[in-house]
This record gives structure tokens, C-alpha cells and sequence, in this order.
């Protein structure tokens, strides 16, 4: 394979570097996310056990996150051809893809984590408080669905 | 001083004895039909997102992965909406039960 300006023989390494980058940030975010609020979830389930399955909402929005890195590091798989020369461009393509997911879920990830700590703690004395935590959560969740969106997009446009 | 043994018996009588089986509760802390669900739901985020990936990514978009993501997305979110949605029921029917165990009480 010849080395050309538009296709250096080291753009595949971008493309593996953002596969890792969505995969290590992705679950980062996530598993702080479980542990955080794992840790108000145990100090919850010791003074009210039935609480603890509508507790477990913020462990189920960590998996997403990790889901989505998931996602991506796939299609990145994907699109990648050990046999064909492959330019810098799509390179660094799939690098801004892989970091959006990423670090998007690294903050998501952070988020879900605090607040479900602090949620669940909250439930458990005031149980209207759980549907401002549902929305919350969700918003929180959303700042990992927006790194996913933009990173299929700018996975689109090779 | 109620947790001394009896007079006249020594430490090996007592460990020689079989322990008490009459009123201890072996009913495990969690029903069944929690941990199966829990299961369900477990499985559902592991598999279902990049199943469904792979299902559709060549039979329903033609190789078209950004859409196959997409819908990988939208399922992973559903099993988190199905799982409040769990939940939510579950915490009905503890309401009901706790307040036919009120008017039980109130008669």
C-alpha cells in the first residue's frame, strides 16, 4: 500500500483510538454512575426495602450509557477495512465520533450518579420527590443520547 | 443474665444438641417473582440493544448501520421505560395491600 497525504499509513489509528475512546469513557461514566448510586441505594434498602426496586432506576440508566458507547465503537467496527487504504479523514471521523459518545457519557454517566445518590436518600423521607428524580435522571440521561446522536451523524458523512 | 444456659449442663451438652428447627424462617427475603423480573430486565439490557442491532442492521435497513444505531438506542430506552413502568405497578400494588391491611385493621 502506498502512503499518500490524503491516506497516511497511520489514519487507521484514529479510527481504533475512537472505538476505545466511546468503549473506556462510555463505561467510565457508567460505572461511576452504578457505584454512586449503588451506595444510595444500599443505605436506602437498609431502612426501607420496598423502596429499593423503584430505586434501582438510576443502575438501569448507567447501563444505557454503556450501551451507547457500545453502539458506536460497532459501527465504527463497522466501517473500518483492514484491506483498503483508508483515508485521514475518516480517521479522525471516527475519533470526534467515538470522543462524543465517550465523553458525553463520561458526563451522563457522572450526573445519573449524584443524582441518583442524592434522589434515592431524598425518596426515601418524601416520595413526591421521585418523579422530580425520574425527570432529572432523564435529563441527565439525555446529555448521552445527545453524544450518540451526533456521533452517528458525523459517522454518516464518510 | 435470660441467655445462660440451664444448671447441670455443660457447654458440650448444649453444642451436642441439634439446633432448633421449629420457628426459624427459611422464606427467602425476596419473592421469586422479583428476582425473575429483575432477571427479565437484566437480560433485556444485555442482549436486546446490540441484538436488535444485528437483526436489522442487513434485513430491514440493507446495510444502512446509522439506522440499525438508531434503533439500538430506542430499544435500550424502552427497556429503561418498561422497567419504571415496573416498578411504578409494583409500588401500587404495595399501596393496595397496605391499605387492606388499614381497613382490616380499622374493623
Amino acid at each position: 500500500m502506498a502512503d499518500s497525504e490524503l491516506a497516511p499509513l497511520f489514519a487507521p489509528f484514529f479510527s481504533f483510538a475512537g472505538i476505545a475512546s466511546a468503549m473506556v469513557f462510555g463505561a467510565g461514566g457508567a460505572a461511576y454512575g452504578t457505584a454512586k448510586s449503588g451506595i444510595g441505594i444500599a443505605g436506602v434498602g437498609t431502612f426501607r426495602p420496598d423502596l429499593i426496586m423503584k430505586s434501582l432506576i438510576p443502575v438501569v440508566m448507567s447501563g444505557i450509557i454503556a450501551v451507547y458507547g457500545l453502539v458506536i465503537s460497532v459501527l465504527i467496527v463497522g466501517d473500518i477495512r483492514p484491506d483498503q487504504q483508508q483515508s485521514l479523514y475518516k480517521g479522525c471521523m471516527h475519533l470526534a465520533a467515538g470522543l462524543s459518545v465517550g465523553l458525553s457519557g463520561l458526563a451522563a454517566g457522572y450526573t445519573i450518579g449524584v443524582v441518583g445518590d442524592a434522589g434515592v436518600r431524598a425518596y426515601m423521607q418524601q416520595s413526591r420527590v421521585y418523579v422530580g428524580m425520574i425527570l432529572i435522571l432523564i435529563f441527565g440521561e439525555v446529555l448521552g443520547l445527545y453524544g450518540l446522536i451526533v456521533g452517528l451523524i458525523l459517522n454518516s458523512k464518510s | 443474665m435470660s441467655a445462660r444456659r440451664p444448671h447441670g449442663q455443660s457447654y458440650a451438652d448444649v453444642t451436642a444438641q441439634p439446633a432448633q428447627a421449629a420457628d426459624s424462617d427459611t422464606t427467602p427475603a425476596v419473592p421469586a417473582d422479583v428476582i425473575y423480573k429483575l432477571l427479565a430486565f437484566t437480560a433485556a439490557m444485555a442482549i436486546g440493544p446490540i441484538g436488535v442491532y444485528f437483526l436489522t442492521v442487513n434485513s430491514v435497513f440493507g446495510g444502512n448501520s446509522t439506522y440499525a444505531g438508531i434503533t439500538a438506542a430506542v430499544v435500550a430506552n424502552l427497556v429503561l421505560f418498561g422497567y419504571i413502568y415496573v416498578a411504578w405497578l409494583e409500588d401500587q400494588g404495595d399501596r393496595q395491600v397496605a391499605e387492606q391491611a388499614k381497613s382490616k385493621k380499622a374493623q
